[in-house]
């Protein structure tokens, strides 16, 4: 997790792709699901500065993008650890104690209970609802890789190579300071303005139709501004410290 | 259960029929099976009412949960409004037990697809959106993969077979909420918002995607289209019941020997398919209940699974439903408060907070069974359960709330000597105790869940 980025846009490939869903979706709004993942890529998780830039490309209020964040649990923020562990804990799973299993082998070599960050940002741990394999529990998913029939030798042997290569032994987490995943937005700082923003009242978002018409022959094609460098490079919360959701100096 | 069942039309799995070999999900497999000749066929050439017709007469229901008609569904659809009429795919699979979706999006995607190109001819719709839960990343790829590749040899996209019919198909991935599973939720998620189901009336085939003509259907729907086209409808009539036809994909879980996924014909015996297909029990088990339609289906006794036949009907007349065709067996040392906690924990997470009854239902459900589970239930609250889950039903947009009330309401009448085995707490004591707090490990330690005799804790997930 590093502090102080500077403020990034979506690769070049990530943008073309972007604009290649122009033409799937009726509207830039309807795009925000594919285009947070687009972000979520990018960065590793999303940002807030990733959010601003979703809600930029897609013409909506970075206020909606933010509930979208927080309503989608399977989303990876920044406050998740890099090698994000989800442990399905629903029933079919839970039968039998299999769910217990896996979250006491990873405990056992990360030191990591359920909401829990290591302090190095590098792993954490979280107990989520059903991931529809439910023959062969337990389930696990690591960021974008699905496991069935995580438990025993295999979790530990799959634990070990991701320790392995980050170059961290079990000795490095067991027994250490732990982070609660804090899953809230933060805020972002007042003095921040939109393109096309004034100070006093909100964006207003009329371009759809233009956008939605149809392209006629010889015109340019359309293309979505991307935006700006932020004004201000927005803080990501780091690792350790709480970060408040109502301060102002959270974020200068 | 008083239909005759036609058992004696031997069966072949359709529709899981190739998703064990390692290629299937490619085109040339599936070119190689003669995939997309129905489309060919059919697309451009045949009068689209003839198609729903056969959909209509097959009595093909959805796959999804609730069992509608899909031809009669398809009927539905608003004509002559001026607007685009769309198709939406519901692959977002969330009902806990059911992992049905996920192999055909996984291994047979050409499968789906095919479906969803008879599906658009047969409802003159020119989009189509499949809508995937997030978990699924390899189903995502490979279908992706997919559409890419129909696109490439003309099967999707301007002018497809040949024709003058344009098709767009695009794949949206979900982000890991229940919700939207539920129809109006995946539309609402589509559109670029929170998985909020809307209000019905109007019904999506009036007013669906960004307010226009659309029909939702479930991914297990979709891929039997093409086989009821290509075979006609007494075919599919020919296994099923009378008002229960065709095959259905099952997942099968909890204590068998053989948990997996099943293409059974429907109307057999739930107790042959746990013992034929399942394996049985595992060893040293007795059966305690079954789920049969997903986590959201009311309980089966072990009496009532050997009443029991695998169809809409025979289900509804047991007080539950067939659903999603996730069956999970629990066994004699299943902790049923530990499970109901759990059930009810699901709910709370899942509920996504539009309906006050539903919001602060399903957390009052949550707490009250956590009190039970942990001990320190006081006389009537599952009383008070009763009460709640009773007014949660019906009084909510969509039916979580009735999903999260009918487990509840079917754990208290078949099991309600285990809640009251808990609630040993005189009610004076337990009203200056909320729910979660007070208590602590060593009271915990001491809870009837750990001491009662007989009761294996067999550790459901819900360590604090």
């Amino acid at each position: 997790m590093t502090a102080n980025t500077a403020p990034r846009t979506l690769s070049p490939e990530r943008l073309r792709q972007f604009h290649d869903w122009v033409d799937e979706y009726p509207n830039k709004r309807s795009m925000l699901m594919m285009v947070l993942r687009l972000v979520e890529e990018e960065f590793g998780s999303i940002t807030d500065e990733g959010m601003v830039i979703a809600a930029d490309l897609c013409g909506v209020n970075v206020a909606h993008v933010q509930g979208m964040v927080t309503f989608y649990t399977h989303f990876k923020r920044p406050t998740h650890g890099k090698h994000r562990f989800m442990v399905c804990a629903t029933l079919m799973c839970a039968l039998d104690g299999n769910t217990d299993s896996a979250l006491a082998q990873i405990q056992a070599k990360l030191g990591l209970k359920p909401g829990e960050t290591s302090a190095d940002g590098l792993f954490s741990c979280e107990k989520v609802e059903c991931l529809a394999d439910c023959d062969k529990p337990p389930v696990v998913q690591k960021d974008s890789e699905h496991f069935c029939s995580m438990k025993g030798p295999v979790l530990d042997a799959y634990i070990d190579s991701l320790l392995a290569k980050e170059g961290k032994a079990s000795t490095d987490y067991l027994g250490k300071a732990v982070v609660a995943t804090d899953l809230r937005v933060s805020v972002l700082p007042s003095h921040y303005n939109f393109p096309g923003e004034t100070e006093t009242g909100a964006r207003h978002f009329d371009d759809k139709d233009a956008y939605l018409a149809p392209v006629a022959q010889g015109q340019a094609p359309r293309t979505t501004t991307v935006p700006p460098a932020l004004k201000t490079p927005l803080t990501a919360p780091v690792a350790g410290t709480s970060f408040s959701n109502n301060s102002e100096d959270a974020h200068v | 259960m008083s239909e005759p069942v036609k058992t004696s039309v031997p069966f072949e799995p359709i529709l899981t029929k190739y998703i064990n070999e390692p290629n299937a999900h490619t085109i040339e497999h599936f070119l190689a099976r003669g995939g997309y000749e129905v489309a060919r066929a059919h697309v451009g050439v045949t009068d689209p009412a003839t198609l729903v017709g056969i959909v209509k007469d097959s009595g093909l229901r959805g796959r999804g949960g609730a069992g509608f008609p899909t031809g009669m569904k398809w009927g539905f659809l608003a004509k002559g409004t001026g607007k685009p009429a769309y198709l939406a795919v519901n692959g977002d699979e969330s009902e806990p037990g059911t992992h049905k979706d996920r192999h055909i999006l996984e291994k047979d995607p050409h499968q789906l697809l095919e479906g969803v190109i008879l599906t658009c001819w047969a409802i003159q719709s020119n989009h189509a959106f499949i809508y995937l839960r997030g978990e699924f990343i390899l189903g995502y790829e490979r279908l992706e993969a997919a559409v890419r590749a129909a696109k490439g040899k003309g099967f999707i996209g301007k002018g497809i077979f040949g024709t003058a019919f344009d098709l767009k198909v695009t794949v949206v991935r979900g982000a890991g909420a229940y919700i939207c599973g539920e129809e109006t939720g995946m539309l609402s998620s589509i559109e670029g918002g929170r998985g909020y189901p809307k209000i019905k009336p109007p019904f999506p085939a009036i007013s669906g995607l960004f307010k226009c003509p659309t029909i939702v259907n479930n991914v297990e729907t979709i891929a039997n289209v093409t086989h009821i086209i290509k075979n006609g409808a007494d075919w599919h009539k020919q296994w099923g019941t009378e008002k229960s036809p065709g095959y259905k994909i099952f997942c099968l879980s909890g204590a068998v020997k053989k948990p997996g996924v099943y293409e059974v014909p429907l109307g057999i015996r739930m107790a042959d398919f746990i013992e034929q297909y399942g394996g049985g029990l595992v060893e040293g088990r007795a059966m305690k209940a079954v789920i049969p339609g997903g986590l959201s289906a009311p309980l089966l006794t072990p009496e009532m699974v050997e009443n029991c036949t695998l169809d809409y009907e025979s289900l509804a007349s047991l007080g539950s439903m067939l659903g999603s065709g996730g069956i999970t067996v629990l066994h004699d040392g299943v902790d049923m408060m530990s499970a109901i906690y759990n059930t009810m924990r699901f709910y709370h997470h899942e509920s996504c907070g539009q309906c006050t009854p539903c919001r602060e239902g399903t957390g009052w459900l949550e707490k009250l069974a956590h009190k039970h589970h942990s001990g320190h239930a006081a006389e009537g609250d599952a009383d008070l359960l009763a009460d709640v889950a009773k007014n949660m039903r019906g009084r909510t947009i969509c039916v979580l709330a009735d999903a999260a009330a009918m487990p509840m309401q079917s754990y208290l009448q078949h099991f309600r000597a285990d809640f009251d085995a808990r609630a040993h707490e005189p009610a004076h004591a337990a009203r200056h105790r909320t729910a979660r707090d007070e208590i602590t490990p060593a009271a915990k330690r001491d809870s009837v869940l750990h001491g009662a005799p007989g009761v294996a804790d067999v550790g459901m997930g819900n360590r604090e």
